[in-house]
């Protein structure tokens, strides 16, 4: 059985701008069905297990729940497309190229939160994206579809698609609350959490575009067909944005569970001129590595996890022997910083701080002491921060030197 | 630039009291005195220092700029390790002098009259103008600065104002690494201070005291050592 992009990326939804073509290759079915029975949306999601997609792994149902149980008038559904980390490159192929199945997925959501508001919240950096969600949406707002979730909801539904900062920040939940009120995107410590208080200081939800494009066809199929898709206690599919130093780079949807092995070998054609596989940055570069006795790990949230890793947005960055893990790690430390918001000292001194040590270190220049200063800083940042940028950039300096201590021996 | 070298071999924590406090600087856990410093901490329990030492704890260079987490807590400070007392438990990590990717480059000579001030402060400037108001230099200025505030001023055209706020500031660069814009408030501080001294009457204390050491009335006699010739007067700067 081909496992290859059997729902998201499968070649027939893969229709852009095109309503009657999705609703023609069996689109909107999932939408007939949470109409019929809008309490069941969330209880088969909770059997289909779907999780959070932009990182977290945390059960949607229950982002869903809370949204839904919130006191308050006009919720907002947000679809967070803001996607802008090294390595990541799935929700801007969703965006441009089944736009439909998103949109579906966020008036899924707003029907199941009784949201009045569904926002479309993408990078500018992906203009044809943009472009084509305006598109969709049009089509969205043309077609009766639009007046029976008005009459489904009892209330008018609001669909915008808006353009973000085009700036790492913004892709943080609470960031980009601040930027659909209007501010710049300022992360803010949580609590209140978006369910609580978000746009507007309405119950919020804010969900990745992998995870909302997954709905429509959960409510078509069942949740028993979707679990049935991963392999193992996984459930589902997940998108793999796979780059470095492998043969065929790119996205590949997968059975939630593949194993990594599979992925880079059978999938990604194996290792670039045929260097040996040295590890992986797993989840994206606010993330761990995983090594060669990891190769059989299953992808999925759980099993990576057991592993002292996580599977963060599904990128997977191959990095070949040869390479300098410091030199990788410095590099994204780099872009932490230059990303990094300005509202916590600790955040931007800190990102700096790693970078200069690690460059130091790298470039062989390093002493026993800096080394001791760049397992201080690991433990000292931590925590310092709103948000969780500076612990992400401290989670990749010490898994590395978790993982490749030889690298750093040199300076030891 | 280097970080700090070796130990020597007699140097460590025996210099310290017995009955001190326990930090860890840098990954290193020192004993201190319980009234001393961080820098007074790092003095006497590391190697010699250095790096991030200047005036050696008179609070006036911003060389030993440091970020501090307190036990138990979770926020991490930027603080001058010199003014920072050392508490049992505290963790700190000193920064490196932040180079940024661009200068600013004037000449005061060249700033002579008023009425051009604010059309060259923006030409030398020019991200000045675009503070995101994140807060982010006022919470890492240890001399407490209300940096986004001196910045909006210089903007704003207010120098007497912009060059008071800035007054205390010792260049230690934080307020510079914090910026995400890139704005470097603390140089912009100290050109408006340049300025607003250029085109202000000098105190007329300051100009006699000047006339005096011009007059070389200031200066010291060294008396001619052993098989050296005279040594030349030396002058105190003003």
């Amino acid at each position: 059985m081909d496992t290859l992009n059997q729902v998201l990326l499968y070649p027939a939804f893969q229709l852009g701008a095109d309503l009657e073509g999705w609703l023609a290759a069996g689109g909107g079915q999932g939408l007939i069905a949470a109409l019929a029975e809008p309490a069941a949306i969330i209880p088969t999601l909770r059997e289909a297990d779907l999780r959070g997609m932009g990182g977290a792994g945390f059960p949607t149902w229950r982002k869903w729940q809370a949204a839904a149980e919130a006191p308050g008038a006009g919720k907002f559904v947000v679809c967070n497309g803001n996607e802008d980390e090294p390595g990541t490159f799935k929700d801007r192929h969703l965006l441009r190229w089944t736009p439909h199945a998103v949109v579906e997925g966020g008036l899924i959501a707003a029907l199941a939160t009784g949201a009045a508001h569904l926002v479309l919240y993408i990078n500018p950096h992906q203009a044809a994206a943009v472009a084509e969600m305006r598109r969709a949406v049009a089509q969205w707002q043309a077609s009766p579809w639009l007046a029976r979730m008005e009459r489904a909801l009892g209330h008018p539904l609001d669909i915008a698609v808006v353009e973000t900062s085009g700036r790492y920040i913004g892709g943080e939940e609470t960031a980009v609350i601040s930027w659909l009120d209007g501010h710049f995107p300022f992360p803010r410590r949580k609590p209140p959490f978006p369910a609580q208080s978000g746009v507007g200081r309405a119950p919020t939800l804010i969900n990745n575009t992998e995870t909302l494009a997954h709905v429509p066809h959960i409510l078509r199929h069942g949740a028993a067909w979707y679990r049935a898709l991963g392999i193992g206690a996984a459930a589902g599919t997940k998108l793999y944005s796979l780059s470095g130093d492998v043969m065929r780079p790119g996205l590949y949807e997968l059975p939630m569970g593949t194993s990594l092995q599979e992925l880079i070998f059978v999938h990604g054609g194996g290792m670039l001129e045929g260097r040996d596989f040295k590890a992986v940055f797993t989840g994206g570069p606010s993330n761990t590595l995983l090594t060669k006795r990891d190769l059989d790990v299953a992808l999925d949230f759980d099993s990576v996890r057991a592993r002292r890793s996580r599977l963060g947005t599904g990128a997977m960055i191959v990095i070949s022997e040869g390479t300098s893990i410091i030199r990788k790690v410095a590099e994204y430390i780099a872009f932490f910083a230059a990303g990094s918001c300005g509202q916590c000292p600790s955040c931007k001194a800190g990102t700096f701080q790693l970078a200069r040590l690690l460059d130091r270190i790298d470039g062989g220049r390093g002493t026993a002491e800096d080394l001791q200063a760049l397992e201080s800083l690991c433990r000292i940042l931590p925590g310092s921060g709103r948000c969780g940028l500076i612990d992400g950039a401290v989670t990749v300096v010490e898994s590395s030197l978790h993982t490749f201590p030889d690298e750093y021996a040199a300076t030891r | 630039m280097d970080a700090h070298t070796p130990p020597p071999p007699e140097a460590g924590p025996a210099a310290a009291p017995a009955a001190g406090i326990t930090l860890v600087i840098d990954g290193v856990e020192i004993t201190a005195a319980p009234e001393a410093s961080i820098l007074q901490a790092a003095a006497h329990g590391t190697a010699a220092l250095t790096a991030n030492i200047g005036c050696m704890g008179q609070g006036v260079c911003g060389s030993c700029r440091c970020m501090v987490r307190r036990q138990g807590e979770r926020q991490v400070e930027t603080r001058l390790a010199c003014e920072t007392r050392a508490e049992a438990g505290m963790e700190v990590s000193f920064i490196d002098y932040f180079i940024p990717e661009h200068r600013h480059v004037y000449d005061i000579a060249e700033v002579t009259e008023s009425w051009g001030l604010l059309d060259q402060l923006n030409a030398i400037f020019p991200e000045a103008a675009h503070c995101r108001h994140c807060g982010g230099c006022d919470r890492a200025c240890p001399k407490g600065i209300a940096v986004q505030q001196g910045v909006a001023l210089c903007v704003a055209g207010d120098f007497d104002a912009a060059a008071r706020g800035f007054d205390e500031c010792v260049m230690c660069n934080l307020c510079t690494l914090a910026c995400p814009e890139h704005i470097r408030p603390n140089n912009l501080g100290l050109f408006v201070r340049r300025a607003t001294a250029a085109l202000t009457l000098r105190p007329i204390d300051l100009v006699r005291r000047l006339r005096e050491i011009e007059q070389g009335a200031m200066a010291v006699e060294i008396p001619p050592e052993a098989g050296a010739g005279a040594a030349p007067a030396v002058e105190h700067d003003a």
